[in-house]
């Protein structure tokens, strides 16, 4: 256990002072035993198995395999009760909010966040103001980004609540290491993933507007070209429905249709990957060639839903995110369950200064942009670049935030390709689904690590990889132990007319006496050698 | 033809395709039980020992399991032994099939025998031999005539198709892993996608219906039964022999199929057993009709 080794003052997940943790100690064990060579041949056997399944992002024009880590990251099912809880909980608030601010403001005039603050997001969507949706749900899927402190804390990064993407990387990070690594699942009961596409689309579903049994879900896509696009043709495929781009639906009489070789196809709801900006050129931007023309305006005559709605990005700025926790005080009394992690506002001058005096100390991050752009590591980062960021916000102090850095939690990690393996930091991102009834949460999530030795950035667009996310099942959860019904099956019908079974000794008499006859006309070829006879056949018959 | 050539194409034809989904079905089963552990894990693996009839051995571990599956030559409910089955078959023909035929079951051949190599994982392994075989039945398709040796081995195929669907089904995947054993079943049959398009919840209940029922998924039991059928008509035809009893018995079995209503509860259930009963019913009469007609004659001493 050489290899593995904690950073200092980081919580690692998998080991404490005295060892393994007690539910981590059979996993390391079996992947002890394996050794480097074994861990390293099994990485060989992921990447074959990623490659062929087609299982990537694009990353600068180039599609590559997600790198995923051999070493799962575990999560006992105490841990995932508070984050099952806390996820819910916040998402109750945050959809509180949306329906708030694009509604009747009661926030604003009870003065728990300033309307300056909301009005002035990138995100906000005075285009949705007054919509609301079918189901009253905004945020049908949300990844809501956890880190955990150096006191083992669970606590909010980031909301996301636009696109998150990644789930699709958790159900095949599941089926890869069950495919290459099965013998370090023996010891475990990991709760499963694979039923998140069936929750997606009930949430979908739930949110049309449209009445009927089975209404015309879509997932709109910008293309192929998007970094994405895997994931998109994943959740389509998965949740058997068309995967459509802006091209292939157009508007009519105030409703959404499909162009289908069957004449058009009424839309009634839409999960869309594409931004608010691009959605639809009438009234975002005129020059969106991705979006349907009039869409919005289908919307706002209620015959066609968005998943997610329109100008939620409103609600997981950066800027908005320290209030967050205010806003399930707000609107739910209650404590939030998950704390964020400690954020300077930059727009308040002492603040600002602080964070000025101490940037090498702090993250500063721009409030409207995600996936780790644009983002300033203040610890390791060069005098030019910090000089640039602080020009930045003071020009805009609206636009970004600040944070001191929080070491993330760090988990044993297979490196390089001999198979050692070293600590290296990772987050998590829960996905959760609404349907309206109630907010599901995907046991596990996606588990992002940097693997770059000692970096904090886990962002797969800044060279992170992922790790498969097991959530353990209460130990007091019956097992089932007997077949619910009898199993009734015929034996196999078999014949084997060469070497029959029937009569054998008759048979086995023919067989020999077939033999010899082979071995007078030629001698005896041996099976594997089939090729090879016929080519020798064919160069007897040039002779 | 022969009656012997014609066998052998009938069994090379079963034969391959019991090879073929044995794979593919251990290989999600296999995938399946590692991944979910809410059964114990001896019944988990047992049902599969099970339902293909090989051995009244529980499985201790998921290698355990890959390797009781996979067999040896002398099990013929076993992956090497369909596969040892059907080249045995093939060579007793292989002046009638195209050399790249031949060789393509002997790769498959060869890869069992070597082994796969230490350290690879069981669903590694069986992804190779899937593959292998997939190669097969694609040479298969792409090489041979459509005459009646053709006939024969489509005719093997489908009733083998059936009966397998049947074993498949029995293991009710959906009872014992109500949220992802049906669509285990599923992938286990290569239809996951084509099921997901039928709109339908995947629930077990719709998805044994979609696998017994669907008219359109060629692995269905009811595809399958249509095929063979005109398999029968086709072999009718062609003058080998007019198929007697066993074209009312595949006929009758296709029309139950195509105008069952899947509406009551227990009639998909009862439409397996049935199903599984008729095919079995078929492979004698395939062989009375075609290979034994009349009778074994038997010298004395």
């Amino acid at each position: 256990m050489t290899a593995v080794t904690s950073t200092p003052a980081a919580f690692d997940e998998m080991l404490d002072a005295g060892g393994p943790r007690a539910a981590d100690e059979p996993l390391l064990a079996a992947l002890e035993r394996l050794g480097p060579d074994g861990r390293a041949e099994r990485a060989r056997q992921r990447d074959a198995y990623l490659d062929r399944h087609g299982i990537t992002f694009t990353l600068g024009e180039r599609e590559r395999p997600l790198p995923m880590d051999l070493v799962p990251r575990l999560i006992t099912a105490s841990d995932w009760a508070v984050i099952e809880a806390g996820v819910a909980q916040r998402l109750h608030a945050l959809e509180a909010f949306l329906a708030d601010v694009y509604g009747p403001g009661m926030i604003f005039q009870d003065r728990v966040i300033p309307r300056s603050l909301v009005t002035t997001s990138t995100h906000f969507a005075r285009q949705a103001w007054g919509l609301r949706p079918a189901n009253g749900v905004r945020i049908h899927v949300s990844g809501i980004d956890l880190i955990r402190d150096e006191a083992g804390v669970f606590r909010v990064l980031e909301d996301n609540l636009r696109n998150p993407s990644g789930v699709s990387y958790v159900l095949e990070n599941r089926r890869t290491l069950a495919h290459v690594l099965p013998e370090i699942f023996a010891d475990y009961r990991v709760r499963t993933v694979g039923e998140y596409p069936e929750h997606l689309l009930d949430a979908l579903r739930a949110a049309a507007p449209t009445a009927g049994s089975q209404p015309t879900v879509v997932v709109l896509t910008p293309g192929v070209h998007n970094s994405a696009h895997y994931e998109h043709a994943f959740l389509a495929r998965h949740m058997g429905i068309e995967l459509v781009e802006g091209r292939d639906l157009y508007c009519r009489d105030s409703k959404v249709w499909m162009r289908t070789t069957s004449g058009p196809r009424q839309v009634d709801m839409i999960y869309r990957r594409i931004d608010d900006d691009y959605l639809d050129p009438l009234v975002m931007r005129p020059d969106s060639v991705l979006g349907v023309p009039g869409l919005l305006n289908a919307v706002r005559a209620n015959t066609v839903g968005i998943g997610n709605f329109v100008g939620n990005g409103v609600a997981d700025d950066k800027a908005i995110y320290p209030y967050v926790p205010a806003f399930i005080r707000y609107y739910l009394g209650e404590e939030p369950i998950l704390e964020n992690v400690p954020t300077y506002d930059l727009t308040d001058v002492d603040q600002r200064e602080h964070v000025i005096a101490n940037i090498d100390r702090m993250v500063v991050k721009p409030a409207d942009a995600s996936g780790g752009y644009g983002l300033l590591m203040g610890p390791s980062a060069s005098e030019d670049q910090i000089r640039a960021t602080i020009a930045a916000l003071e020009a805009n102090p609206r636009g970004w935030i600040a944070q001191p850095v929080v070491r993330l939690s760090t988990c044993p990690t297979v490196v390089g390709d001999d198979g050692e393996m070293a600590s290296r930091h990772v987050d998590l991102r829960p996905f959760a689904t609404n349907d309206g009834d109630r907010v599901r949460v995907l046991p596990g999530g996606l588990t992002r690590v940097a693997l770059v030795a000692g970096s904090l950035v886990v962002n797969s667009s800044q060279g992170g990889g992922s790790k498969d996310t097991w959530v353990l099942e209460d130990s007091a959860a019956p097992q089932v132990e007997a077949v619910p019904v009898v199993i009734r099956v015929a034996p196999v019908s078999a014949w084997l007319p060469a070497r029959p079974n029937a009569v054998p000794s008759h048979n086995d008499r023919l067989a020999q006496q077939e033999r010899q006859q082979q071995q007078e006309a030629q001698p005896d070829v041996e099976p594997e050698a089939g090729a090879a006879t016929d080519a020798t056949g064919e160069r007897l018959a040039e002779c | 033809m022969l009656s012997r050539i014609a066998e052998s194409f009938y069994w090379m034809g079963r034969y391959l395709e019991r090879a073929e989904a044995t794979t593919r079905l251990l290989a999600e089963h296999h995938q399946l039980v590692v991944e979910d552990q809410s059964v114990e894990f001896s019944l988990a693996a047992g049902v599969l020992v099970d339902a293909l009839a090989i051995s009244s051995a529980r499985p201790t571990t998921g290698e355990h399991l890959a390797r009781l599956v996979i067999g040896s030559p002398s099990e013929p409910a076993t992956i090497s032994g369909a596969v040892s089955a059907a080249r045995d078959n093939a060579r007793s023909v292989r002046e009638a099939l195209s050399s790249d035929t031949y060789e393509s079951i002997n790769a498959v051949q060869i890869l069992l025998a070597r082994g796969f190599g230490r350290g690879t994982s069981p669903g590694v392994a069986l992804h190779r031999l899937l593959e292998r075989l997939l190669v097969v039945n694609g040479v298969v398709e792409w090489t041979m005539p459509r005459d009646e040796a053709h006939d024969f081995l489509v005719l093997g195929r489908e009733l083998e198709r059936i009966d397998m669907m049947g074993r498949m089904l029995a293991m009710r995947h959906d009872l014992l892993w109500p949220t992802i054993g049906p669509a285990a079943v599923l992938r286990a049959c290569g239809g996951l996608s084509a099921f997901l398009r039928t709109g339908e919840p995947s629930v077990g209940e719709k998805v044994r219906a979609f696998l017994v029922l669907d008219r359109t998924f060629p692995r269905s039991m009811r595809a399958c039964a249509d095929d063979a059928e005109q398999a029968v008509r086709a072999l009718a035809s062609s003058g080998v022999s007019d198929g007697g009893q066993l074209l009312s018995e595949v006929g009758m079995l296709r029309s139950n199929l195509e105008y069952a209503s899947a509406g009551q509860p227990g009639v998909v259930d009862a439409l397996i057993e049935t199903a599984a009963a008729a095919g079995a019913r078929a492979a004698d009469l395939v062989n009375a009709a075609y290979f034994r007609q009349h009778g074994t004659i038997v010298w004395s001493h």
